[in-house]
């Protein structure tokens, strides 16, 4: 067990020391304006002064990306279970499944306001239509990646189109699905952020008013903890991902 | 340690990379200064609010001055950054922005001062009969601002907001169009025409009304500059208010040339608005002291207010904040 606790996490820690001590120094070096770039210690000062402001927005975000990052999942493999169906159907549809990738969300989003009304809705709505995506293709990639031996012993046998989805393609296609998810969960912690510049709330509205009055150190802190929670999403999917799939392939069974 | 030297200059790179995007004139401050030309930094599109700029422009009022002008920014353009920076010379600000900068260790002045009572206020819709900001606070419904403005603190500490939803305003009146009993923040010479023309009856209480009323569109420069080229700062606010004086007098011409840059504004938008914002820009006092004038009492007031809303530490000398050009009377300390 220790071996693989230092390999895990004495890197990551090592480079987190060394660029927040050079980032330090640097920046006090080159005397830079706090207005223009915080040290890293003024970002943590203003992370535990602003605590009160920071921990509830925190958890107001972590809510709407997780709703919004449960309906891209439900959504995103039900339209790509559709789309597996046939390669008329994918055809048919898969061109404007894009539209959710390339939908420029920063433009849309007073409008969502407008659909939606102001809030929590409107920021689900922007979570969910950026990391859609993500989970349509990749799932769709690994439906229709089933090895065609196994697809035609499953035909010889007869088994139902249900079972053949149930136990031959989900299965197959879990660890291309897990790929989507990990970057759906990035891409949803943005949404978020983005709708709440325009739905309120959240993280979002602390970056903004951060902004407003010019607290450099505040806008960083808050970005930190957005981070902090797209980590934390990315570390449930790894979790997720070790668990589902560590009897069978082979990429989670490595030591 | 290289590792040292090379990551300051990384962080000088990165900084560079990152003002250098709105700021899009290409040219430094040093390339510039030896050709006479200064960028100004706006922090919106062109309108009214610029009137005396692009009046000044269009009259080479800078020119045969030998200042060449570059105007640049835009809406969301880190103005106060860029002027700290010395990516530009000047920029387009707040007044309260000119205090918050100075308290968060930038060395920030006001040079020039448009609008002698802010032009932001409340729009609501007339059909609710209300008849002062205590009155829309009162009523209830959503109030639509941008997140950390002022005012909207200001307005939390001596009105009761409780009944309001506040929400942020994403610069679309649609909402406002939509909903009867939605309150927002408005520029005087913009929203309020705008929702006219979109068949709504709009009302606008200035935020002025509160007693919270920092002066607006105020050009502001770094200490450090104004100090050293009291001269070209000089000649540059004459030209200013050569335009501002022409932009008053007749704005036909200067919104000609910015309805061709702004296009998503049409000519009796410009027409109203910039009729909208006269008495704000010349009062009592701007008529005695000259368009753009300053006052020693309003910067303390602005600074003692800000103060009691917990948004600096302790309020600033008010004669640091900002440079009265004619006298150069109080030409400000350099900081610590």
């Amino acid at each position: 067990m220790k071996p693989r606790f230092v390999e895990t996490f004495v890197p990551p820690a090592a480079t987190f020391l060394l660029t927040t001590a050079a980032a330090e120094f640097g920046i006090r070096a080159a005397g830079v304006s706090p207005l223009l770039l915080p040290t890293p210690s003024a970002v943590a000062r203003a992370a535990l002064q602003h605590a009160p402001t920071l921990l509830p927005a925190l958890a107001m975000t972590a809510q709407a990306v997780a709703i919004g990052l449960a309906l891209s999942i439900a959504l995103g493999l039900l339209v790509a279970i559709a789309l597996s169906t046939s390669r008329w159907v994918e055809r048919a549809f898969y061109p404007y499944a894009i539209f959710f990738q390339i939908v420029p969300i920063v433009a849309i989003a007073p409008l969502l306001v407008i659909w939606f009304g102001y809030g929590m809705r409107a920021v689900v709505a922007a979570a969910f239509i950026v990391s859609v995506f993500p989970v349509i293709a990749n799932s769709l990639a690994g439906l229709l990646s089933v090895d065609p031996a196994l697809r035609d012993l499953f035909r010889l046998y007869g088994a139902s189109g249900f079972a053949r989805l149930w136990k031959l393609s989900l299965p197959w296609a879990l660890p291309n699905v897990l790929t989507g998810l990990r970057i759906a969960a990035g891409l949803a912690v943005i949404g978020a952020i983005v709708g709440e510049f325009v739905g309120g709330g959240g993280l979002g509205v602390v970056v903004l008013e951060a902004m407003r009055q010019q607290r450099t150190d505040l806008v960083f802190a808050a970005v930190l903890h957005a981070a902090a929670l797209g980590l934390a999403l990315f570390a449930a999917v790894n979790a997720t991902s070790h668990f589902a799939l560590r009897r069978w392939h082979t990429q989670e069974t490595e030591p | 340690m290289s590792r040292l030297a090379a990551s300051k200059r990384a962080v000088a790179i990165g900084m560079a990379a990152l003002l250098a995007i709105p700021a899009c004139g290409g040219e430094d401050a040093a390339t510039r200064a030896t050709a006479g030309k200064v960028a100004l930094a706006l922090n919106w599109k062109p309108e009214p609010e610029f009137g005396g700029l692009y009046e000044a422009q269009r009259m080479d009022a800078f020119a045969k001055r030998g200042i060449t002008l570059e105007l640049t920014g835009g809406p969301g353009a880190p103005v106060v950054q860029m002027v700290e920076a010395g990516k530009v010379e000047f920029g387009i600000a707040a007044a309260d922005e000119v205090v918050l900068a100075r308290d968060r260790g930038a060395d920030i002045v006001a040079v020039f001062a448009t609008y002698q009572t802010n032009p932001q206020g409340i729009m609501v819709h007339a059909a609710r009969g209300l008849h002062s900001l205590a009155d829309v606070f009162a009523a209830g419904g959503t109030l639509a601002v941008e997140p950390g403005v002022a005012y909207t603190k200001f307005f939390e500490k001596h009105y009761d907001l409780t009944k309001m939803k506040i929400v942020p305003y994403g610069y679309s009146i649609a909402p406002f169009l939509g909903d009867p009993t939605l309150a927002q923040q408005v520029f005087v010479t913009a929203e309020p025409i705008a929702a006219r023309r979109q068949g709504a009856d709009p009302q606008v209480f200035l935020i002025a009304e509160s007693g919270f009323n920092p002066y607006a569109a105020v050009v502001i420069t770094t200490g450090a500059r104004a100090r050293a080229e009291t001269k070209r700062l000089a000649d540059f606010v004459a030209a200013l208010r050569e335009g501002w004086r022409g932009y008053l007098d007749d704005p036909t011409l200067a919104n000609a040339l910015m309805g061709q840059l702004n296009k998503e504004m049409d000519a009796d938008t410009f027409r109203l608005g910039a009729a909208a914002q006269q008495p704000l820009i010349e009062d009592a006092f701007a008529k005695q002291s000259g368009v753009g004038a300053m006052s020693l009492e309003r910067w303390a007031t602005l600074g003692r207010q800000l103060q009691e809303l917990g948004l600096i530490g302790a309020a600033p000398a008010p004669r640091d904040c900002f440079v009265q050009v004619e006298t150069l009377q109080s030409p400000p300390e350099p900081l610590r």
